[in-house]
């Protein structure tokens, strides 16, 4: 396609048919006709040089809209491009030409195209801002001014303020455009537009909006001025949720130092959502001093006595607008306001909640009209701006807001709006998403925001007695409707597949949320929780064999939930403390201890669960999803109270602190191990062992045991010390090791179970023992591998189904094992994959068509190497870098050149899946195998035994990578392995990767080169530096006068006489056409430089050939020049020089940067 | 098509070692299972209840392994399924006829020639010329059910 011409004075016959031209275009792909050519006419329009002439002409003229927006996308892309090329009147006439175009244009229709000139003319300002004297940027401001004042008109007004508003969010960081250029300029432009502009837009706002206020107020139908009172809404409310910065005394970082009268607790993740509007004290004329407030507040008032006119009602967009302003001005906090202990606060939010507490006051009222059809807009903004004011008080401020306008404080109308929030929702009950779910999750957020500190300080400090009161009543409520819900939904039969995990953490934010609540009154809530779930059992025993249970058995599971998080924290990988409130709460005597009402909460539970133990009792009452929150509540419950470091609770009573502590220390005493907590922990064990036997098929259930509780028993070292005392536990694994029963567990249960067992091992002080206790537990599981595959007639049963089970669960058990490997079991963790080495290989011999089995052998021998190599010696890495070799060569030997012939399509690409998963776990392996020469323990060096890793591992990759085409690479993952690995090994052993023969070679430049236009930055930016190593591998070798990569960097003929350039110079000029000619994350300019500098260095006179070549290319004459300076400038600014370390790199980078924003514009013009 | 007559041939000659039944909770993705009588590799299994406190039942999605037709089946999970006994053997091309059969050599030196390549038209063309080339070939045959058909090949050299 060519490019429209670019002589400076087009004459109007060119003008004109370019504007045809487009226009066609324009209208044939609203047509569909020829899309892909029209496209090319109107991008070529942009690209080419200088178009502006043509496209003023256009926007000027053309009667086709689009074709108007085209010429506008166009100036933008132009100008943007050559920036650097245009003079400074160029550059102030587009904008200005932009800017007078929208004003002259305001009241056409076609809005679209306003709108796109505006914001073209918003980035065109913010490209030139820095470079702009005040003065001209005053000149350009004042027109603006003028328009919204509002001395033109309307429309014109409206058309100011829209500016403006592109205009901030192209200066907001999250909103701007891209411009190519580094993030600083971004980042220049913002702190240059809040220091000495935002304001001064705000005020211009304020008063374009109080100037059409009257009239709206005064007329009873929809006038212009509306548009205008809108559009200046929501210019403050962009404004105000600017992320303000100047006013800390730090302005890099952005937090809320200053905030004085905000609570600083940063541990409720809710609260990063909740935006905080913090303008610094300059701002207090403008948002407080002037009634700005009152009349935001006035304005909405007098639209709400409007909303039965024509024209307006709740939802329309001025209403719309306000409201949202308002909560918005509910987050208002900082400096802007005096500090006066809070008091010019506490004013500004009375004044705030007074206004808006109609639209959610009396709650059942506006719940009715909402019932009956009224929008439910005002309800949930109500929310909201409770929420925001809950996010920037504290609890006793925001309880008192209320009280100066109703006889109750605001928690309790908090709670009381949340119950009736929670009554509607339940009786509606439906799937999709009302504005009771909307309202309730907002409500619950609010809570968050108020309760969160209830964990680290005392209830009575943080909340008043009412608002305790009123957390009480709210929870007591809570559980009701949540039991209702249970026993109405019992029957329902979703065939929600995995609902216990998809239900406790879909309902995991709402339920600790819940539990936020009943903590704040504590020694109310448990005694509830024990009389309903002591209630729901009696009816279990009164019912049992006699009624349909299934009600009482659905509300006892979500009893369960709701106690779990009430009692106890999930700990997220920690180990979670006594909830505060249950720890201070409560006074005990340590003789009455089990009337504890936690302690006599949780027995009771227990004694419950262990009543599955008995058969009948299973088959009538504990059926597996009843058993899934058994196991669940065990998990969490077991991780804080079950001899939770006695030490701790010893340490307190030394110390001398009185009952403060005294019920945390009642109830880790109580579950400790010198109490009842090796008894509990035998019952949950025994009830695992059912679990796991007795529920054939209940994957879910056993996959909660496995993954979840036994885990977590392991995972604890006290408790482990015990477990591997107790019967129960040794019954589990000798029912592992030799009973047939549970191999019909899901294999992914079996092995998570081998891991389990192994790792309690290092509850076990002796370490001989522990060795022999892995030896007996995993003996009988490698013995049946080794005899198995010496059958003389293996070959002809392997294929049986019985057989393919029962290796493919034993492998699995084998991989949970080696995965489970600590210092104290490795050696005997080794021995147990050595004595299946050569079975291993027989197996994936035998295998070799069972997809399902290669991976899970392949995976068992990553495990095992990754956990085994750092300790190994040199005579056992030896044996086990000749087994992976073996491996290797066998896998691939089995695989190259195979071609799946099936039929079914998605077959064949469960084929291929399979080979990923494969490639995959063999780039593991040997990235395993290279972590050897970085961490070694062993007491050797493994040269001694001849074995040097980088040898083995390029080896590796020499067989691996034919397998891995260019399709495979689109495996993101396989992707990111494959490339890590390289560049690793490219850059800790360049000097064997120069030893490689030459397919090989070719093959690992062929990905690499594939690696370099990947999409992915982070694989690219793998490939630059792999660049970077092989050519300054390279240079400093040959420096030295050694052959460093020797033949590959030559040019060489190939067989059919062409001539193949050396690997560094083809890598020269594909990484130069990439800088200059290719789109590519901007982040990876320095990689790419650092890449670039040695690769210069090494091939110099390439280098200058391929700039000479640039440079007469070039046919602008004063473009030609700036190329070639900036060539000159790449390679001499800065003081570079030859020498390849970090402050010359650094030089370079800056050079390099430099040189881009300088040419890339015009090289990139068609 | 030719479903009907694979489902005859099947069970005429189906005996009890053909399949061997398994606990439908074990059977996982990438498996074998015999879904209306015909051996399918599973590609999909996901497991629901009978009502909230019922018990779990699988639901297999298979696909015919000769005739690549999609199955499926619901199965509870502590009951049993029958599972096929799919074997694969190996054997060297000796010669492609024009209709499409194949020549096969057999471990014990014999020729089996009762089997036709995949109708597939640009694979058919890649195999023969790979074939007329001179390359060493090895021909993968999957059995199951008294069923058989080539599912892979295999290209052990020779190289140049």
């Amino acid at each position: 396609m060519q490019g429209f011409t670019a002589t400076s004075t087009p004459d109007l016959a060119e003008l004109q048919s370019t504007m045809r031209a487009i226009e066609h275009a324009c209208t044939s792909i609203q047509m569909h006709l020829n899309p892909g050519a029209s496209e090319a006419v109107i991008l070529s329009l942009g690209q080419s040089s200088q178009p502006y002439k043509t496209c003023q002409f256009i926007l000027e003229n053309s009667l086709v809209a689009t074709a108007r927006f085209q010429a506008a996308a166009a100036i933008r892309e132009a100008a943007i491009r050559e920036w650097g090329c245009l003079s400074a009147d160029d550059k102030r006439g587009l904008i200005s030409f932009c800017l007078c175009y929208v004003m002259q244009h305001a009241s056409s229709p076609d809005g679209f195209v306003q709108a796109k000139v505006s914001s073209v003319a918003a980035q065109l300002m913010k490209r030139g801002w820095l470079e702009f004297a005040p003065a001209e940027k005053d000149a350009l401001f004042y027109q603006v001014n003028q328009a919204i004042l509002g001395n033109h008109g309307i429309d014109v007004q409206f058309a100011g303020i829209k500016f403006l508003e592109s205009l901030v969010s192209e200066f907001s960081p999250s909103t701007s455009s891209a411009m190519g250029l580094p993030r600083e300029f971004h980042e220049q432009c913002r702190r240059s537009l809040e220091q000495d502009n935002l304001k001064t837009f705000y005020r211009w706002t304020q008063e374009a909006a109080l100037s059409v206020t009257n009239r709206i107020i005064e007329s009873d139908s929809v006038v212009p001025e509306v548009k205008v009172c809108t559009a200046a809404l929501d210019l403050m409310l962009q404004i105000l949720n600017w992320d303000f910065h100047s006013n800390t005394s730090d302005t890099k970082i952005n937090v809320n130092v200053f905030s004085a009268g905000v609570r600083q607790d940063g541990d409720s993740p809710k609260r990063s959502e909740c935006h905080l509007v913090q303008p610094g004290s300059d701002w207090r004329d403008v948002l407080l001093l002037n009634s700005h407030v009152g009349w935001l507040l006035s304005l909405y008032a007098a639209l709400r006595l409007k909303f039965s006119c024509e024209g307006y009602w709740l939802d329309c967009p001025i209403a719309v607008s306000a409201r949202k302003l308002v909560v918005q001005f509910c987050s208002l906090v900082g400096a802007v306001f005096l500090s006066d202990d809070g008091k010019m606060h506490e004013q500004h939010l009375m004044q705030l909640l007074s206004g808006m507490i109609e639209w959610v006051d009396p709650p059942d009222v506006v719940s009715k009209a909402i019932e009956n059809g009224k929008s439910d807009s005002e309800m949930l903004d109500g929310c909201r701006a409770l929420l925001a004011i809950a996010n920037v008080t504290t609890p006793y401020a925001f309880d008192r807001l209320l009280k100066s306008m109703r006889p109750i404080g605001t928690l309790t109308f908090l709670s009381i709006l949340m119950s009736e929030v929670i009554k509607v929702l339940m009786t509606s009950n439906t799937e999709e998403e009302t504005w009771s779910w909307e309202a309730r999750d907002v409500l619950l957020d609010t809570w968050t925001a108020i309760l969160t500190p209830i964990n680290t300080i005392n209830v009575n400090a943080l909340l008043p007695s009412e608002g305790i009161q009123a957390a009480a009543n709210l929870f007591g409520f809570i559980v009701e409707c949540e039991l209702r819900l249970a026993s109405a939904t019992a029957f329902n039969d979703e065939g929600d597949s995995d609902h216990l995990h998809a239900s406790v953490s879909a309902m995991d934010e709402r339920l600790s949320c819940y539990a936020l609540i009943a903590r704040a009154s504590i020694d109310v809530t448990i005694p509830l929780l024990t009389r309903v779930f002591s209630e729901r059992v009696a009816r279990l025993d009164q019912g049992r064999d006699i009624i349909d249970l299934t009600e009482t058995l659905e509300e006892l599971y979500s009893l369960l939930l709701i106690i779990g998080h009430v009692i106890a924290d999930e700990g997220e990988g920690e180990i979670p403390l006594v909830p505060n409130t249950i720890q201070t709460q409560f006074v005990v005597n340590d003789v009455e201890a089990d009337k504890h009402p936690v302690i006599f909460l949780s027995s009771s539970i227990i004694k419950f669960a262990e009543q599955c133990l008995s058969p009948e009792m299973r088959a009538s009452v504990f059926s597996p999803r009843l058993m899934e929150s058994i196991i669940w509540f065990l998990a969490r419950w077991s991780r804080t109270y079950l001899m939770s470091s006695d030490g701790i609770g010893e340490k307190i009573i030394d110390s001398g602190h009185h009952h403060e502590h005294s019920s945390k220390k009642a109830l880790l005493c109580f579950f400790g191990e010198h109490n009842q907590g090796k008894l509990v922990l035998d019952i949950i064990l025994r009830i695992c062992l059912t679990t796991l036997a007795s529920y054939p098929g209940e994957k879910d259930l056993q996959g909660l045991t496995c993954f979840q509780l036994l885990h977590s028993l392991v995972e604890q070292k006290h408790i482990c010390v015990h477990l591997v005392t107790l019967n129960s536990w040794h019954e589990l694994a000798t029912a592992f090791s030799t009973e047939k029963g549970l191999l019909l567990l899901d294999t992914a249960h079996q092995r998570s179970l081998a891991q389990t067992l192994v790792r309690s091992a290092s509850g076990i002080r002796n370490s001989e023992v522990s060795s022999q206790y892995v030896r007996n537990l995993m003996g009988p599981i490698t013995s049946y591998i080794v005899e198995i595959s010496s059958k003389n007639n293996f070959k002809s049963i392997a294929q049986q189904p019985d057989i393919i089970l029962s290796v493919s669960c034993l492998l699995e058990r084998l991989r949970g094992a080696a995965s489970a490997s600590e210092p104290r079991t490795q050696k005997a963790i080794y021995e147990l994959g050595f004595s299946v080495m050569n079975p291993i290989l027989v197996l994936l011999e035998v295998y070799k068509h069972e997809s399902a089995v290669v991976y899970l052998l392949l995976k068992f021998v990553v495990d095992w190497v990754d956990g085994q190599i750092t300790y190994l010696e040199a005579q056992e890495t030896a044996a086990v870098v000749s087994f992976c070799m073996r491996l290797l060569q066998l896998y691939s030997s089995h695989n190259i050149g195979k071609i799946s012939l099936s039929l079914s399509s998605s077959l064949l690409s469960e084929a291929k899946t399979d080979k990923y998963r494969d490639l995959r776990a063999l780039l593991q392996l040997l990235s395993s195998l290279c972590s050897k020469d970085m961490i070694d323990f062993s007491s050797d060096s493994i040269e001694a035994q001849g074995t040097n890793i980088s040898q083995v591992v390029y080896f590796g990759l020499h067989m691996i990578t034919p397998l891995i085409s260019m399709d495979l690479l689109k495996y993101p993952k396989l992707c990111h392995d494959y490339f890590s690995l390289l560049s690793h090994m490219l850059e800790v052993y360049p000097e064997t990767f120069a030893q490689l023969n030459s397919d090989a070679f070719a093959h690992i430049l062929g990905t690499l080169d594939f690696g370099l236009h990947h999409q992915d930055a982070d694989v690219v930016s793998k490939c630059l530096r792999a660049l970077q190593a092989l050519a300054s591998y390279h240079y400093k070798e040959s420096g030295n006068g050694n052959i460093g990569l020797g033949a590959h960097t030559v040019a060489l003929k190939d067989s059919n006489g062409n001539v193949q350039e050396g690997l560094l110079s083809r890598f020269l000029r594909s990484l130069l056409k990439l800088l200059l000619f290719e789109d590519y994350s901007l982040d990876l300019i320095s990689v790419a430089a650092d890449a670039l500098l040695p690769l210069i260095l090494c091939e110099q006179s390439l280098y200058q050939r391929l700039g000479n070549e640039l440079i007469e290319r070039q046919a602008n004459s004063t473009l030609r020049s700036r190329l070639a300076n900036a060539l000159h400038n790449l390679t001499s600014a800065n003081q570079l020089s030859s020498s390849l370390d970090r402050i010359n790199y650094q030089r370079f980078r800056k050079n390099l940067n430099s040189f881009l924003v300088e040419v890339r514009g015009f090289l990139r013009t068609m | 098509m030719s479903d009907e007559e694979h489902h005859f041939e099947s069970k005429a000659d189906a005996g009890a070692s053909k399949t061997y039944p398994q606990q439908a909770g074990t059977i996982r993705k990438n498996g074998y299972i015999v879904i209306k009588g015909r051996p399918c590799k599973v590609v999909e299994v996901s497991t629901s209840k009978t009502g909230k406190h019922g018990h779990a039942k699988c639901h297999f999605v298979g696909i015919d392994i000769f005739t690549a037709k999609k199955l499926e089946d619901i199965v509870p999970s502590s009951h049993n399924c029958d599972v096929p006994h799919v074997n694969r053997t190996d054997y060297q091309l000796i010669d492609i006829s024009e209709d499409g059969f194949v020549s096969l050599l057999t471990e014990n030196g014999n020729t089996k020639d009762d089997l036709r390549l995949p109708t597939d038209e640009s694979l058919l063309t890649q195999i023969k010329d790979g074939f007329a080339e001179g390359k060493d070939l090895v021909v993968s045959v999957m059995s199951a059910m008294g069923e058989e058909q080539i599912c892979a090949l295999k290209d052990i050299g020779p190289k140049n």
